[in-house]
């Protein structure tokens, strides 16, 4: 907790980057309100079939996340050596993994709600947002929510539930594909395998 | 650099060969296969997969089955003051390694947990501590050593056990041994040798149930879940060690802005979550 008189002390050497550092970290924390927000109102809880929850849901993960990013990120290294049109063929069926594996579970909802916690500056010029699920049984979920500066404004590029971060976990998994089973091609005939099966998945 | 580099060289080498089950490593032509390789650090992949394969089994044909019985006669309610019966059990564990770690509010903490949910709890069935602002926090040799300077290691898996490293799973088998009270009462010259059978037992049930939900969505998102199950444990055992703080990262945007790489682009740094290697 920052008190006041912290924050004069800081402004009083004259330490101006960090405290603004902070208040922008915190514009990141209305950010995740406002998708937790909409995501309750407009998908989770609204009454509305399923396929338009997906429609839906698609439109404001590609608003409040930074994809194409995250997309480089589970790369790694191998951006750098694939051709840019495979690049294009991997971006939208990594969004269609995300969206169906998300939209499988939209039917559990039962009126969780997320608890904005404290914002801190990270790395280069981003910041993670503290957050709580909160289930309707008293039982809590922590989740970090990692935000990058853009010029249209804060998006998430990751997201970490219990210490386990979605970017992280997917690029190490996408990584031992391509080294394991047929370079990037194998991973592409994976991923469009994957999507097939989590549409069929998918509630009616 | 760890003071026992020869005792665990020697180990993985006893592995290999008794498995006749090292990971080729990629040819050095093909910089991103080994910079996956070195990431994952599974010398022993080949192995490591044989032993999921036989957990899955086990698990779908054994474990599950028992938990889907005990969660049909066990309500909520009764499963959770297992899970806290046993997460008591193990205090003296945490307490050791909070004192080995240097950590003496974490020690005080443990014990004044230990004693609220022994007496007040019931013999550790409900955590009242936690309810008094004592939140629970677990320990074990494999984060004393971490915190001594010593890597993770190669990444290890056995059956029922689940996904371990080199450290972690010696970390374990010490505890397990030499730190764990219901090990020194089961030695003891009494009727109850079989208690550390029960509880060990206990602990796979108890583990399964809590932990069914997060494993199967993995699994559910998953291509290759042995991967990416080996991920999670490395980001959970950082996390656990770290007491919880979340590593800053700073190589997120290094491929994130640029729309063309550049050719002589800096090497990417090793992920953070796993850095303490």
């Amino acid at each position: 907790m920052i008190s006041r008189r912290h924050l004069m002390l800081v402004s009083a050497i004259g330490a101006f980057a960090p405290r603004l550092a902070f208040a922008q970290a915190s514009d990141a924390g209305a950010l995740i309100a406002q998708f937790a927000q909409k995501g309750i109102v407009e998908i989770l809880a609204a009454r509305i079939a399923n396929a338009e929850k997906q429609t839906r849901f698609r439109d404001l993960f590609k608003t409040y996340f930074d994809l194409p990013a995250i997309g480089r990120f589970v790369l790694g290294r191998y951006t750098r050596t694939i051709k840019p049109e495979e690049l294009t063929t991997f971006t939208p069926l990594f969004e269609d993994v995300i969206v169906y594996t998300w939209s499988r579970r939209f039917s559990d909802y039962n009126g969780q709600t997320l608890k904005v916690g404290a914002s801190t500056p990270d790395g280069d010029e981003g910041a993670i947002v503290k957050s709580t699920i909160v289930g309707n049984a008293g039982e809590n979920y922590a989740v970090d929510w990692r935000l990058r500066k853009r010029p249209d404004g804060w998006k998430v590029v990751d997201v970490i539930v219990a210490g386990v971060s979605m970017a992280i976990t997917y690029r190490n998994e996408y990584n031992t594909i391509i080294a394991q089973q047929g370079g990037f091609a194998g991973l592409v005939g994976q991923l469009q395998k994957q999507v097939g099966e989590l549409k069929a998945a998918q509630p009616a | 650099m760890s003071p026992f580099p020869f005792s665990r060289l020697f180990a993985v080498l006893a592995l290999c060969l008794l498995a006749g089950a090292c990971a080729t490593r990629p040819p050095a032509s093909d910089l991103n296969a080994v910079a996956a390789y070195e990431e994952a650090n599974d010398p022993l992949e080949p192995f490591n997969r044989a032993m999921f394969k036989t957990d899955q089994a086990l698990d779908s044909a054994v474990v599950k089955p028992v938990v889907r019985v005990y969660r049909g006669i066990v309500p909520e309610g009764g499963r959770r003051s297992v899970g806290n019966f046993l997460r008591n059990l193990r205090s003296p564990i945490t307490f050791v390694h909070d004192v080995l770690q240097a950590e003496p509010e974490r020690a005080g903490t443990t014990v004044a947990r230990f004693t609220v949910n022994t007496f007040i709890g019931v013999l550790g069935l409900f955590d009242v501590a936690a309810d008094m602002g004592l939140p629970h926090h677990s320990e074990d040799f494999g984060q004393t050593l971490a915190v001594w300077g010593i890597g993770d290691g190669p990444y290890l898996y056995m059956p029922l056990l689940g996904p371990s490293t080199l450290r972690d799973g010696t970390g374990f088998g010490v505890d397990a041994v030499f730190v764990d009270p219901v090990a020194w009462y089961s030695r003891g010259n009494n009727p109850y040798t079989w208690a550390q059978w029960v509880v060990f037992g206990g602990l796979v049930i108890n583990a399964k149930d809590e932990t069914m939900f997060a494993t199967d969505e993995l699994k559910a998102s998953s291509i290759d879940y042995y991967a990416s199950l080996r991920s999670a444990y490395r980001q959970i055992r950082a996390n656990e060690i770290l007491n919880g703080e979340a590593a800053p990262m700073e190589d997120f945007d290094e491929f994130s802005m640029g729309s063309e790489p550049a050719a002589d682009a800096p090497e990417l740094p090793q992920t953070t979550v796993i850095s303490n290697r």
